[in-house]
């Protein structure tokens, strides 16, 4: 083929568009970042913004358009137009997947989908679960999983990882391989890593999720992609009745099963055909066809390939789950009694709105720059699982930063101004008297007065004479909170310099979100 | 044996000889300070004409940075508040200041604190960051690099025995202490001395029992070239973060001394408390770190 200039593959063309998706997600997951504004210009919430199933769970819940979610729209439409294109061209999730598969190279043989059932169904139990009060899509949604996974496990490891060795080149190299090794240290600060070191709750179980994801590669390429993804199972049912099809073999390929042993979607059957429902457009098969005969091209295909035909008692089992498993989750004792340190971030919605639209992506938790959100394990329940909430002792709201509403997809927490940010309560601080050192030891303190950060303090002190641990009078300064400033940041308990146990911490109490949470100082009376 | 030369020897010798924690002992500074220590005081709104005055009084730059001289000018950046507001040093004094070291020859000017609240937003909503943007390649505004804590034994110490200090802060040709005057709720106010627990590591608010004689302590190893407090807005009640403009007081005084215990002294007088009214001046005093009485002191004012 000397001089012969190939033309370049279409799959070459898919795999830059892949290489570009996911070098843009990477690129959005780290900005995803305070970086000198108040503001921030773009996220990685634009991801969650183009995924229709998000779109719909939020406005099913919301009962109402949502118009944070509407670029979805623009993602149905060309699929309904082209198929799912997205998966195959677009999804980070399925980009890493490939990216990743000569890692994983799983025993040939098996071409059909385990479960192909199954997304379809897992779609009808999430939808239902939306309009009727289950929140789940968050635990199967791919862009979730993998930001999520990404954002309170992947990356702080990576950090800790490059960190630590940075840290012994540093401490114990000579000085020539610190020439060599300060510089790449400096240019790794100045772009991928972030300013401070991030720990959070959960981290182990986020990055198991997502490990489990690549992990089921083992037993079939795209295992996430066909027989899970609610997302993937949303733009097959759009695909189906769309416009663009593959024309598949014919009689002519005689034994010849190319496009079917190579589709990793298993989207070409026995007589090779291309079930659009399933084909995400990946082009291997046209690429590799021998006799060119495989196309994809507008019109109605001449033999349709079988959809995918879901059980009606199926159907109904998961559409039955959606909607009655939300009536035992509404009496559960946290229904009625909230857990008191599930701390909301400011501006979030009042409880059960906000868990309806949390979409468990963890963008807020991974733009946080006081490290203060984390995900709840079982503090909102089973359903409400890596839903965000303000754990002091391992970071606090940083008062001027409004970052977290500005970064949340589907608006579950709200975009403040730096006003009412400045005045919303998330919880209140509470003394723990036998803890606190003017109080119980008679040894000043005054680390939380001094950090909080309320321009006429919310922590105050009274002068007093007290007895010390050797029955000595001394007179100390006592800090108390004054409940109509304090807003519950937690930087009082976060700073308590106090080893294990805080003696100053914050609640839900009072919380602006819910009525029934006032303090009795804000009581008007019975 | 030069400080520096001693530091690196040290720090090589620990690094590689010891399986323990490497711990620096500092030479004992035998420099007793001036029994009249000079304090410059200059007040006039033209923040770069009052630093270059002061300055000017107190001997000019060129006497405390020589030429290639690695410097670290260290203000307040603690809080992430606005200069009008007086939390932080502010950023026209910090320019000025470091526009002053470079024109006195320095091949690299440092900037640095430990923030309280978030490093970037303190050194963004302080306007520092901004302010020396323009200041050129030497100066450099560098956040906290934690690898580059160090534990200090602290010799004279009499409430602590051990301190984790920043090695850039005390391998520096010349240090340049910045505070802002301001008040605290527990030290009463925060000044010279106050300053200098920007450079330290670890859990700093176990510091705070007895916290004057423990800023003492630290003065015994990490000794400034020079103060220059930054009383150009005093925030009087609400500090040391403040928040609200009707606690700010506009001062426009500048006080600069080679003895951080004569500038709190004098700083001091500015808030109407007397010198030995801060605990820190007191046991600094005590510990023959400097002198606190005003009587003792030259006091040069000057105006711009």
């Amino acid at each position: 083929m000397a001089g012969k200039i190939k033309k370049p593959r279409l799959v070459s063309w898919r795999r830059l568009s892949q290489g570009l998706a996911l070098a843009l997600f990477f690129f959005l997951f780290i900005k995803t970042d305070y970086t000198g504004s108040d503001r921030i210009e773009y996220a990685v919430n634009i991801l969650f913004r183009l995924d229709p199933l998000l779109a719909a769970c939020a406005m099913l819940a919301a009962k109402a358009i949502v118009a944070l979610m509407l670029p979805a729209l623009a993602v149905l439409v060309l699929t309904l137009l082209l198929g799912r294109f997205f998966c195959g061209w677009a999804c980070p999730m399925g980009a890493l997947l490939d990216l990743l598969r000569p890692l994983t190279k799983s025993r040939p043989g098996r071409t059909d989908s385990l479960y192909p059932h199954l997304p379809s169904l897992l779609l009808a139990f999430v939808l239902a679960g939306a309009l009727f009060g289950l929140p789940v899509a968050g635990y199967l949604d791919p862009f979730s999983i993998l930001v999520r996974g990404l954002a309170l496990a992947v990356y702080p490891a990576f950090t800790h990882a490059t960190t630590a060795f940075f840290t012994w080149t540093y401490q114990e190299a000579p000085a020539w391989i610190n020439a060599l090794s300060e510089p790449v240290y400096g240019a790794l600060k100045a772009t991928v890593l972030p300013l401070a070191q991030k720990y959070h709750a959960l981290a182990l179980l986020s990055a198991t999720v997502l490990l489990a994801v690549f992990l089921l590669e083992l037993t079939q390429r795209r295992f996430f992609c066909r027989n899970l993804c609610p997302l993937g199972g949303l733009l097959g049912l759009t695909a189906r009745g769309g416009p663009f099809h593959g024309r598949g073999g014919n009689e002519d390929c005689g034994k010849c099963r190319a496009c079917r042993s190579v589709c990793r979607m298993g989207a070409i059957d026995e007589d090779r055909r291309i079930a659009m429902e399933r084909c995400i457009l990946c082009l291997d098969c046209l690429d590799l066809c021998p006799r060119g005969i495989i196309a994809f091209r507008f019109g109605r295909p001449p033999v349709p390939a079988a959809p995918v035909s879901l059980s009606r008692r199926g159907l109904l089992a998961a559409l039955a789950g959606g909607s009655l498993l939300p009536a035992f989750t509404a009496v559960r004792g946290m229904s009625k009694v909230p857990d008191p340190l599930l701390i909301r971030p400011p501006g979030a919605l009042a409880e059960e709105a906000f868990l309806d639209r949390c979409v468990r992506c963890g963008e807020c938790m991974k733009v946080c720059i006081g490290n203060a959100l984390h995900p709840t394990f079982l503090e909102a329940g089973l359903a409400g699982m890596f839903s965000p909430t303000l754990i002091a002792r391992l970071g606090y709201c940083e008062f001027n930063c409004t970052l977290c509403g500005q970064v949340c997809p589907t608006g579950a927490i709200r975009v403040l101004s730096l006003e009412d940010k400045h005045g919303w309560k998330i919880g209140h601080a509470f003394f723990d008297r036998d803890r606190c050192l003017p109080y119980a030891k008679g040894i000043p303190c005054m680390v939380c007065e001094e950090h909080c950060p309320t321009p006429e303090k919310a922590i105050r002190f009274r002068s007093v004479t007290v007895l010390d641990d050797q029955d000595r009078p001394v007179e100390v300064l006592q800090p108390y909170v004054v409940d109509s400033l304090c807003i519950g940041c937690g930087i009082c308990e976060n700073k308590c310099p106090l080893p294990d146990r805080p003696a100053v911490y914050v609640t839900a109490a009072g919380e602006a979100r819910n009525p029934d949470s006032s303090l009795p100082t804000a009581w008007e009376g019975y | 044996m030069n400080r520096r030369q001693f530091l690196r020897d040290a720090l090589l010798w620990t690094a590689g000889l010891t399986v323990a924690v490497p711990r620096l002992t500092l030479a004992e500074v035998p420099a007793a300070p001036p029994p009249s220590p000079l304090v410059v005081v200059g007040t006039g709104a033209d923040y770069p004409q009052l630093v270059a005055m002061v300055l000017a009084a107190a001997g000019g730059m060129e006497k405390f940075v020589r030429p290639g001289a690695r410097v670290v000018v260290k203000p307040n950046i603690g809080w992430d508040r606005s200069p009008e507001q007086g939390a932080n040093t502010h950023p026209a004094v910090v320019r000025a200041i470091v526009e002053q070291v470079l024109a006195a020859g320095a091949g690299r000017v440092q900037i640095f604190d430990r923030t309280c609240n978030e490093a970037r937003r303190c050194y963004t909503n302080s306007g520092i960051e901004d302010a020396l943007k323009p200041l050129g390649k030497k100066v450099r505004v560098e956040h906290i690099d934690e690898r580059k804590f160090i534990p200090v034994e602290v010799a004279r110490g009499k409430a602590v025995t051990e301190l984790s200090i920043y090695r850039d802060a005390l391998e520096a040709d010349c240090y340049i202490n910045v505070p802002v005057a301001k008040h605290h709720g527990l030290s009463r106010l925060t000044l010279s001395l106050k300053n200098s627990m920007g450079v330290l590591g670890g859990n700093r608010g176990k510091l705070h029992h007895n916290l004057g004689q423990k800023l003492a302590d630290l003065a015994t190893v990490l000794q400034p070239t020079l103060n220059i407090i930054d009383a150009t807005r005093m925030l009087m009640a609400n500090g040391p973060q403040g928040g609200r403009l009707e606690d700010v007081k506009a001062a426009d005084t500048i006080i600069a001394s080679v003895d951080p215990v004569a500038a709190d002294a004098y700083a001091t007088t500015l808030f109407g408390l007397k010198p030995e009214d801060i605990e820190s001046t007191a046991a600094a005093h005590a510990m023959g770190l400097g002198v606190m009485d005003l009587n003792r002191m030259r006091i040069e004012r000057v105006k711009a």
